[in-house]
């Protein structure tokens, strides 16, 4: 029992880790917390459900939909709530954070509209597909999340590290100016980061429908302040700090259902933030904070 | 700053003033009670508080649809004429308070149907027993709401009466003696609910092997389940909302777990088979309302109710239903809108039968009758036998 | 006469838009330090079962339970604010926001306090607690020709504006003092107000309880005023709602979030065909707010020019006056 534990942990855990890899890319690169990450996850769950079930079409074509929209998403993200306030002379660091929050009420109200506030079922057989080890049995739908994760989490450090794009999205999270006065196309970057990190959080998103059918408008709420105590824990910005934090909550949620108490099992986040933030205020991974970040 | 601080009172008073007088152009109606127009028929004015916009408002229209076909008909038979006003509470206690204050006071109504929540009624209900109105909830469950007060009734079947119904069933069938317990702890409903499975655990002297608890928009259940297969569990008691439960379902026959789940009130709906398919079979209800039954006026009812608003009702728009042939057979026995009269006269129902079956009021106000046990068999609701 | 002209569900909405003042006060205070909280929904909570808990439980005068109420909140305020103060910007934001949860989910996990989910109902209600005291000392509402409810609400939405007015004119004052100069001086630059002598940390935590104990004062008004509170009345959302208020209204000067809780409560009531889409209107206005005026609709200019506006008004009557004087005169 204790094994099969360990794979729904480390199955959670690969979920909230893909989850806190857009938020990290975002704070790396923009130095903000995007609060409407949350809800371009819970777009992309429900476009998954618009394809496998209203329209009955194959999961593939799920992800391309999925990837397609909240890259859309992504891009009025950054048109609309984040663009105009770069920038501007007199805007408090607290105010993209503030204008991501009308985003997220915003989604979560259209989803609300759109889809209504039950929950979708996903329709899809590759869902049931098992192997069993000894008494223990482990779906593919497991593997597949847990691969996608690590998968993620490799090619974007090393997109970060090795490529041409990366080093300049780099160069930009270091010091956006500088990195405008030597020839980097700030606007573009930041562009497709944004983007990039929404694609990420709808990849997540269809994930979630197909490992556990359930799909809601509210779910983006608390996915998305699971994802915000990751980044926190493993430190803001840093890829591997967003998986081993990821990780870490998963286990632990699943641990605490465990050996103790169900009813605590959304507190572990949220006080894994204080202790973090008291104790270790850049996180696991994280550099310290220079005064002029914030 | 000071002129500041002067302004400010002078917009507030400003403000009170505008209000102030605004209502007093509303309260004309205020003292004006007839009794009965010249042709026999009784007017009353009856307000609605319903659950209309956001996350809940599937409730409230299926409530509000269910009040509108009922009235319908009345109105045809002719012996009462009720005039509906319709409020929106948007699942708000501050928003369900103050629609219930404009009802009382500024169109002056005799009763009041509704709020649709538990957490509305306990704010609400206070008040208008408080004012002497009436108020009858179609879709408040939880413990505790009739007792608020003389005039405060309740025809929505309380997860008191529901759950035991369908637990010694199941346990009577499947001779179960251990069970497991599942419940979402942050929601009014399903907390109660699971309240009232420990007790009949209890009662019915079944072993508890493990109560496990969920919250609100988590999506993954599997940690809870896991554990739960490890005690091997005759039977499943768990208090879930309909969306969670299917999906709680979906996850726990995914695992392997194929013993038959006990839901209370809230887990009963079509949705559940809508999202679960197959996973939903071995689900065991105790409700009101069987849209399935054979009987006439069940039949009636779903036809007439298809045909105006295209989907099929539920139990709350069949409990609507009957509460306002409830309250219009009251109001007849009383003869006129008076609020006291017809609170004694609807005190006095008894043996009334509606689309839920025969139903009668206690002392407390609370509503008497006998569930029907449903189970999910072959992807549809049937008699669980 | 007064019987017609007073109307309970008038006074309930007034009721309500009068705590989502104080509400929008008490982040209005932290914010005036440049601090966000998004904790205030927990803070308030705390203040409402901390009265609700004390007045049914111990039997205490609902006073000394609101007045314990805001205490404990504000102690917490301290006691949080301490530590987390050290983090700045989004990552205080954050841990409030952690704060916030933590309270939530610790009032439906403490059950044999505070009766989990299901809530605590029969809160002693301010208004008819009062009615019935004066019903002791001999004072009934048919006296002054009005029913009882009529009386409860007036006295509820009095007591509320008594309140209101009285911390308004208090926060007035202390932006005005030495307090009020040194939060400016923190929200503008924090190392130059350091660097000026200023004692960062105790301001900021002051500020910060001060926050705090209102939004618990407020919370336990709400318990008093509704009989009812359930944990889902302080989650994040409210937290957000509560935050609307001073972005929509403005955040630099007092009368903002007064302003903004005034509006966006009235909204609602006024315009209830689109209270559908209430919540996309507010994510709306928040994005917009940011865009176009991120200090909010009323700042320190347009209070300015109406000071300036109002002197020349003043100005020009007395101008007309002197010319009225002189054309007698000649």
């Amino acid at each position: 029992m204790l094994l099969e534990q360990l794979i729904n942990g480390l199955t959670l855990g690969s979920i909230y880790a893909i989850v806190a890899l857009g938020y990290t890319l975002v704070f790396g690169v923009l130095g903000i917390i995007n609060m409407a990450h949350g809800e371009i996850f819970m777009f992309g769950a429900f476009m998954g459900v618009v394809v496998t079930h209203t329209l009955q079409l194959p999961l593939a074509l799920a992800f391309l939909v999925a990837i397609a929209v909240t890259a859309m998403l992504g891009l009025f993200l950054e048109l609309i709530a984040l663009r105009p306030l770069r920038g501007k002379k007199g805007v408090s660091h607290l105010a993209p954070l503030i204008s991501t929050i009308g985003v997220s009420i915003f989604l979560e109200n259209l989803a609300h509209h759109f889809f209504g506030a039950g929950n979708r079922p996903f329709n899809t057989s590759f869902s049931q597909l098992s192997i069993q080890i000894g008494s223990v049995t482990i779906y593919a739908v497991q593997l597949v999340i847990f691969a996608i994760a690590i998968l993620l989490m490799i090619s974007l450090s090393f997109w970060l590290s090795k490529t041409k794009a990366g080093k300049a999205l780099r160069a930009c999270a270091e010091n956006l100016e500088a990195a405008s006065l030597l020839g980097v196309n700030t606007k573009k970057m930041i562009m497709l980061t944004v983007i990039i990190a929404s694609v990420i959080g709808g990849i997540a998103g269809v994930l979630v429908g197909m490992a556990f059918n359930s799909v809601t408008p509210q779910m983006g709420l608390s996915m998305g302040l699971k994802g915000l105590a990751i980044i926190i824990l493993g430190g803001m910005g840093s890829v591997r700090g967003a998986m081993v934090g990821g990780l870490i909550l998963g286990l632990s949620e699943t641990m605490i259902v465990v050996f103790g108490e169900s009813g605590y099992r959304d507190a572990i986040a949220f006080i894994a933030i204080i202790i973090i933030l008291l104790v270790r205020p850049q996180g696991l991974f994280g550099q310290p904070v220079t005064e002029a970040r914030r | 700053m000071g002129n500041v601080f002067k302004g400010l009172l002078a917009v507030i008073a400003v403000f009170t003033l505008a209000l102030m007088s605004a209502c007093g152009g509303n309260s004309e109606t205020s003292g004006e009670q007839s009794d009965g127009s010249g042709d026999g028929t009784v007017d009353v004015k009856v307000g609605v508080i319903s659950w209309l916009t956001g996350a809940g408002a599937g409730y409230g229209e299926a409530i509000t649809n269910g009040f509108e076909l009922a009235n319908t008909e009345i109105k045809e038979e002719g012996k009462v004429n009720i005039e509906l006003i319709t409020e929106d509470s948007a699942g708000k206690q501050e928003q369900a308070l103050s629609s219930a204050q404009k009802l009382m006071n500024s169109e002056n109504v005799s009763m009041i149907l509704g709020p649709t929540l538990s957490t509305e009624m306990k704010v609400v209900a206070p008040e208008a027993d408080l004012n002497g109105v009436p108020i009858m909830g179609t879709s408040t469950t939880a413990s505790g709401i009739p007792q608020i007060g003389d005039y405060v009734f309740r025809n929505s079947i309380p997860e008191s009466l529901a759950i035991p119904a369908a637990v010694s069933s199941a346990v009577e069938k499947y001779d179960a003696k251990k069970v497991a317990i599942l419940y979402g702890n942050d929601d009014v409903f399903t907390k109660s609910g699971y309240d009232t499975m420990k007790k009949v655990a209890e009662e019915q002297g079944l072993e508890v092997l493990t109560t496990e608890t969920f919250q609100k928009g988590q999506a993954d259940y599997n940690a809870q389940l896991t554990k739960i297969k490890d005690t091997k569990p005759d039977l499943i008691l768990c208090s879930a909302l309909y969306n969670e439960g299917a999906v709680i379902m979906d996850q726990a026959r995914k695992m392997g777990i194929d013993v038959p789940f006990v839901g209370g009130n809230g887990f009963n709906s079509p949705e559940v088979i809508k999202i679960a398919g197959d996973a939903a079979n071995g689900l065991i209800v105790a409700t009101p309302w069987f849209g399935g039954s054979e009987d006439e006026k069940v039949q009636t009812f779903v036809d007439k109710y298809k045909e105006e608003y295209g989907n099929e009702p539920d139990q709350f728009a069949a409990q609507a239903y009957d509460a306002l042939y409830i309250l219009a057979d009251a109001i007849e026995r009383a003869g006129s809108d008076d609020r006291d009269a017809i609170r004694d006269a609807l005190a006095e129902t008894e043996g009334f039968e509606g689309v839920l079956g025969e139903m009668s009021f206690d002392e407390e106000g609370d509503i008497v009758m006998e569930p029907t046990v449903l189970t999910i068999k072959d992807g549809k609701f049937q008699p669980f036998e | 006469m007064l019987a017609e002209l007073i109307n309970p569900y008038y006074l309930q909405v007034l009721s309500f838009i009068l705590i989502n003042i104080i509400l929008g006060i008490s982040i209005y205070i932290t914010l005036s330090t440049g601090q966000l909280s998004l904790g205030h929904a927990g803070f308030m909570g705390i203040g409402a079962y901390t009265s609700a808990i004390v007045t049914i439980n111990y039997d205490l005068p609902l006073i000394v339970g609101i007045l314990l109420g805001a205490i404990v909140a504000g102690l917490t305020g301290i006691l949080i604010g301490l530590p987390t103060l050290r983090l700045q910007g989004v990552y205080l934001a954050i841990a409030t926001l952690g704060f916030g949860e933590v309270v939530r989910v610790l009032f439906i996990n403490w059950e044999g306090m505070t009766q989990g989910a299901v809530g605590i109902s029969s809160i002693p209600h301010i208004g008819r607690e009062l009615v019935t005291g004066l019903r002791d000392t001999g004072f009934t509402a048919d006296m002054i020709g009005i029913r009882s409810n009529q009386l409860i609400s007036v006295l509820v939405f009095l007591i509320l504006l008594v309140v209101t007015i009285l911390l308004i004119s208090f926060f007035v004052r202390q932006h005005r003092s030495r307090v009020g100069r040194a939060f400016a001086a923190i929200k503008m630059d924090e190392s130059a107000a350091e660097a000026m002598g200023i004692n960062i940390t105790y301001y900021k935590v002051l500020a910060f309880a001060q926050g705090a104990l209102v939004a618990g004062f407020a919370g336990a008004l709400y318990a008093h005023i509704t009989a009812y509170i359930s944990p889902s009345d302080f989650s994040y959302h409210r937290a957000v709602e509560i935050l609307i208020f001073a972005v929509f209204g403005g955040s630099e000067v007092i009368a903002g979030p007064i302003f903004g809780a005034i509006f966006l409560t009235s909204m609602p009531e006024l315009l209830r065909d689109v209270s559908e889409y209430r919540y996309m209107i507010y994510g709306v206005i928040l994005v917009a707010m940011m865009a176009f005026r991120p200090q909010g609709l009323i700042d320190y200019n347009m209070i300015h020019k109406l000071k300036r506006l109002r002197k020349k008004k003043d100005q020009k009557t007395i101008d007309e006056k002197e010319s009225k004087r002189h054309d007698i005169g000649s």
